[in-house]
C-alpha cells in the first residue's frame, strides 16, 4: 500500500510445483472419484429393493389388501387385513413391555446409580442381547408362553418381539439421556429440584427426540422380524378376536406365502412386503415429526 | 518486598513496560541532578556559562516529565496493574513531578546566580554551603531509595526536612541582619535568601519523593501524620 | 455409589409457598459479619484432597470474591455452600460449614430448601430448553405453585431485578434459547432469585460473555448486593475488584488470604497473592 510497505515475496502463494507434482493431483483425483462410486454403490441395494417391491407389489395393491382375509391356497383375490392388524397388534404389546421397561432402566443406570454394580450388569447384559439372534427370542418365548399357555398367540408373539427390542431400547434411552447437557441438570437440581422432578421435568423431555428414534428403529425391526412370531403366534386366516390365540403376521405372511407354489400367493407376500414398509415409514415420519425437539 | 519483586510477569512486555517507565524516572533525576550542580557551580565560581547551561536543559527534564506520564497512563491503561505494580506507577508519576520542580528550583538558582555574579562576590555566600550540603543529600538520598525501592532509607529523609528548613530559618535571619548594618548589598542580600528558599523548597520536594517511594515499598502512607494526629 | 437416590426426598419436604421469604432464624440481623462460617473445612474427590481445612467468615449482604488460579479449590468450595458437589460420585467432606449459625450438614437440613435459600449461577448460562416465562417459574413449579397470578408475579419480579424485564417481556413465552447470551445469562439469575433465596453462588458468571454483556451482569450483581449474600468465583482481577467488598485468594487448595478487596488489590499482606494478582504467577 505505502511506499515503504516490504515487497510481496515471489512464490508466495505458490510451493514452487514441489506440493502439486502430476503423480499427486493424479492420487488425489483418483481417491475423489472412487469415494463418489461407492457411495453411490451403497445406494444401488437400496433402491433396487424399492424398485422390486413397488414393480411386484404395486399391481395387487388396493383396497380389498386391508380389509379382506387371506385366501386359501390355490384360490384367488381375498387380502391380509388380519395380519396387518396382527403385526399391529403384536408390535404394540412388545412396546408395551419394552418401551417402559426400557427407559425407566436407562433412567435408573443414567440418573439415578450410573456406578452402581446393578447398572454395569444391566448395560453388559443389553449388550449381550442386542447380539442375540432373533429366533432364540422366539425360542424362548415359545418355552416361556406358549408352552405354560398351551397356546401359540399373540401375547406368546408379542413377548418374543419385546424380548427382542427392549436391549435396543434401553441403550438408545440411556444414549438419549446421556445426550441431555449436565448443565439443565445442575441449573434444576441448583434450583431445589428433587432427582424425580429434575428427571420428570427437565431430563426426559429433552431425550425424548431421541428416544423416539431408539423406539422406531425397534418397531421397525420388530414388524419385520418373523423368526420370534412363527414360533410362537403361528398364523392363522382369520381375523384376531383375542390375545390367546394364534395370530396372523405380516412378516410370517410374507414368509408362508412366498413359499407357497401360486403365482398369486407370491403376488401377495410382494404386496405385503410393500405394505409392511411402508408401514414402517410412515410410523417413522410421523413418530419424527411429532417428537421434534421443542424450542430451537 | 524490600528487594526487587521475585519473579518477573508473566506477560513480559508489562515487566518490559514498568521497567520503561522506571528508567525514565532514573534518567529524569540524574539530568536534574545534573542542573542543580551546574547552577551551583554557577553561583559558587561565579561563572554564567554554567547557569545557563542549567537554564537551557530544564526544557529536557519538563519533556521527560511529560514522558513519564505517557508512560505511566499507558502502563495502567494496557496492563491493569494492581498491588506493587499500581503503586509503582502511580509513585513514578508523582515522583516525576516532584523532580520536575526541584529542576525548576535550579533554574531559579541559576538566575539568581547571575544576578548575583554581576556584582562582586559576597563573603556571605559561604553561608549557603551547609544548606546546600544538606539539601543535595536529601535529593540524593530521595533518589537512592526510588532506586533500591528502599524505604527504610526514605522513611529517614523526612525528618531531615526539619532541619534544612531551621538552617534556612536562621540563614534569613541571619542575612536580614546584615541588611539594617549594610544596605549598599541589599539586593545581594536578598538573592542569597532567594536561594536559600529554593534549596529549602528542594528539600521539600525530595520529601515528598520520599514519601511516594514509602508508599509504593510498604503501601504506607506517611503524608501529613503529624498533622491529622493532632486534629 | 448412589448419588441422588441417598438423598431421600419426598414431596412433603417441600413448602407450599416460596414465594415468600422462609423465616430467619431469631438471630439473625442484616449486615452480620459471620453469616456464613467454614470451619477447618476440607474436601476429597476421592482420593484426591481438593481443600486443605479453610477457615473462613463471611458476612451478608456483602459480594465476596473467590480468586486464584485454576485448580485451586475455589469452584470447589462454591459448590460446598449449596452442597452441589455431593451430585459427584465418591466426594466427602470433613469439617463443618455453618449459615445463620445452623451446620448445612445437619441431619435436620433438607437438601432441597438448603438449596433454594441459596441460588446458584454457573459459568455457562443454562436456561431450559422451555419459554423465559416457564424457565423462571420453574423453581415455583417444582415447589407445588399453581396460582397463576402469583407466578405472573414472580416472573415480572424477578426479570425486574435481572434488568431483563424491558428486554423480554414482550416475548415471555418465546424460547428461552433465542436469548443472547448476556441475556441467556440474566435470565439464569432471574431464575436463581425466583425461589427468593438469601444467598447467590455464581461460577464464574462472565466466562463466556463480551464486555457489555458483562458489564450488565456485574451492574447486576452491585444491584442485587441489597437483597442477597453474593459469592463470586471469578478469574477476571479486574471484575473481582470492581464488584466485590471482600476478596479471598486461594492456591493449591488453601486459602492465602483474606479481606477487603481493597486491601488485596493495593496491598495484600501474602507474597503469593501479591505476585498472583500482578499476573507474576498463575
Amino acid at each position: 500500500m505505502s511506499k515503504n510497505s516490504a515487497p510481496v515475496p515471489q512464490n508466495f502463494f505458490t510451493t514452487g510445483g514441489k506440493q502439486t507434482s502430476p503423480l499427486r493431483l493424479l492420487r488425489n483425483r483418483l481417491l475423489t472419484a472412487l469415494c463418489i462410486v461407492l457411495s453411490l454403490l451403497t445406494l444401488v441395494p437400496l433402491l433396487s429393493i424399492i424398485i422390486l417391491l413397488l414393480r411386484n407389489g404395486l399391481p395387487l395393491l388396493g383396497a380389498d389388501l386391508f380389509t379382506q382375509l387371506p385366501p386359501a391356497p390355490g384360490q384367488d383375490g381375498g387380502g391380509f387385513g388380519n395380519a396387518i392388524v396382527g403385526t399391529l397388534v403384536m408390535v404394540g404389546i412388545a412396546l408395551i413391555f419394552s418401551v417402559p421397561l426400557g427407559i425407566l432402566s436407562a433412567v435408573y443406570i443414567n440418573e439415578y446409580a450410573p456406578t452402581s454394580k446393578l447398572a454395569a450388569a444391566v448395560r453388559f447384559v443389553a449388550k449381550l442381547l442386542t447380539g442375540i439372534p432373533s429366533i432364540i427370542c422366539g425360542v424362548f418365548a415359545f418355552a416361556a408362553v406358549v408352552m405354560t399357555t398351551h397356546q401359540f398367540s399373540a401375547l406368546a408373539g408379542g413377548v418374543a418381539l419385546s424380548i427382542l427390542i427392549l436391549p435396543t431400547i434401553l441403550l438408545t434411552s440411556e444414549q438419549a439421556l446421556m445426550g441431555v447437557a449436565y448443565a439443565y441438570r445442575e441449573a434444576s437440581f441448583g434450583v431445589g429440584a428433587t432427582p424425580f422432578q429434575t428427571i420428570w421435568r427437565i431430563v426426559l423431555p429433552e431425550a425424548l427426540p431421541a428416544m423416539m428414534t431408539g423406539v422406531m428403529l425397534a418397531v421397525a425391526r420388530a414388524s419385520g422380524e418373523t423368526a420370534p412370531v412363527l414360533f410362537t403366534a403361528l398364523f392363522s386366516y382369520n381375523w384376531i378376536h383375542s390375545l390367546m390365540e394364534p395370530t396372523a403376521s405380516l412378516s410370517v405372511l410374507i414368509y408362508n406365502f412366498a413359499s407357497l407354489p401360486y403365482s398369486h400367493h407370491i403376488s401377495m407376500a410382494w404386496a405385503a412386503s410393500l405394505v409392511l414398509v411402508i408401514l414402517v415409514t410412515i410410523v417413522n415420519v410421523s413418530a419424527q415429526i411429532i417428537f421434534r425437539p421443542r424450542h430451537r | 518486598m524490600h528487594a526487587e519483586p521475585a519473579r518477573p510477569h508473566t506477560l513480559t512486555t508489562f515487566t518490559a513496560a514498568l521497567d520503561q517507565l522506571r528508567s525514565t524516572v532514573l534518567m529524569i533525576s540524574s539530568l536534574t541532578r545534573r542542573n542543580l550542580q551546574n547552577s551551583i557551580k554557577g553561583l559558587m565560581e561565579r561563572d554564567d556559562d554554567w547557569c545557563n547551561n542549567s537554564i537551557a536543559d530544564d526544557e529536557e527534564i519538563d519533556l521527560l516529565e511529560m514522558q513519564i506520564d505517557r508512560e505511566g497512563i499507558e502502563v495502567m491503561s494496557r496492563f491493569q496493574p494492581v498491588a506493587s505494580d499500581l503503586r509503582e506507577v502511580i509513585s513514578s508519576i508523582k515522583i516525576g513531578a516532584n523532580i520536575e520542580r526541584i529542576a525548576d528550583q535550579a533554574v531559579n538558582i541559576a538566575r539568581r546566580a547571575r544576578k548575583l555574579n554581576e556584582q562582586p562576590e559576597l563573603a556571605e555566600l559561604h553561608l549557603l554551603d551547609e544548606l546546600i550540603l544538606h539539601s543535595m543529600e536529601m535529593f540524593d538520598d530521595a533518589i537512592r531509595a526510588f532506586a533500591e525501592r528502599n524505604g527504610d532509607l526514605a522513611k529517614g529523609i523526612k525528618p531531615r526536612d526539619k532541619e534544612l528548613d531551621q538552617l534556612n530559618r536562621n540563614l534569613t535571619d541571619t542575612l536580614v541582619n546584615r541588611m539594617q548594618d549594610d544596605s549598599t548589598n541589599l539586593p545581594g542580600y536578598l538573592n542569597l535568601i532567594f536561594i536559600s528558599r529554593c534549596l529549602e523548597r528542594i528539600g521539600d520536594h525530595s520529601a515528598s519523593i520520599a514519601e511516594d517511594v514509602v508508599f509504593a515499598v510498604h503501601a504506607e502512607d506517611i503524608r501529613h501524620l503529624g498533622k491529622t494526629a493532632k486534629e | 455409589m448412589e448419588t441422588l437416590s441417598n438423598e431421600k426426598v419426598t414431596e412433603d419436604m417441600i413448602p407450599p409457598d416460596i414465594t415468600q421469604p422462609l423465616p430467619l432464624t431469631d438471630d439473625f440481623v442484616p449486615g452480620e459479619s459471620n453469616f456464613i462460617q467454614v470451619k477447618d473445612f476440607k474436601f476429597f474427590y476421592g482420593k484426591k484432597q481438593a481443600l486443605h481445612g479453610i477457615n473462613l467468615e463471611i458476612p451478608s449482604r456483602k459480594v465476596t470474591a473467590f480468586i486464584g488460579p485454576s485448580g485451586c479449590g475455589k469452584s470447589t468450595l462454591l459448590r460446598n455452600f449449596n452442597r452441589m458437589n455431593e451430585l459427584i460420585p465418591g466426594v466427602r467432606h470433613e469439617g463443618d460449614i455453618t449459615i445463620h449459625g445452623t451446620s448445612i450438614y445437619d441431619p435436620s437440613v433438607e437438601i432441597i430448601a438448603l438449596r433454594r435459600r441459596i441460588g446458584m449461577v454457573f459459568q455457562k448460562s443454562n436456561p431450559f430448553p422451555m419459554s423465559i416465562y416457564e424457565n423462571i417459574v420453574y423453581p415455583l413449579r417444582i415447589a407445588g405453585q399453581k396460582n397463576r397470578a402469583v407466578l405472573d408475579e414472580t416472573v415480572e419480579r424477578c426479570l425486574r431485578s435481572a434488568a431483563l424485564w424491558e428486554e423480554v417481556k414482550d416475548r415471555l413465552h418465546e424460547s428461552a434459547l433465542g436469548l443472547s447470551g448476556g441475556q441467556m445469562q440474566r435470565l439464569c439469575i432471574a431464575r436463581a432469585v425466583a425461589s427468593r433465596p438469601e444467598i447467590l453462588l455464581m461460577d464464574e458468571p462472565c466466562s463466556a460473555l463480551d464486555p457489555i454483556a458483562t458489564a450488565k451482569v456485574e451492574e447486576l450483581i452491585i444491584e442485587l448486593k441489597k437483597d442477597f449474600t453474593i459469592l463470586i468465583v471469578t478469574h477476571n482481577m479486574q471484575q473481582a475488584s470492581r464488584v466485590s467488598e471482600l476478596t479471598a485468594f486461594f492456591y493449591l487448595g488453601n486459602l492465602v488470604e483474606f479481606d477487603s478487596t481493597r486491601k488485596i488489590f493495593t496491598n495484600p499482606s501474602k507474597k503469593q497473592t501479591e505476585e498472583y494478582i500482578t499476573g507474576r504467577f498463575g
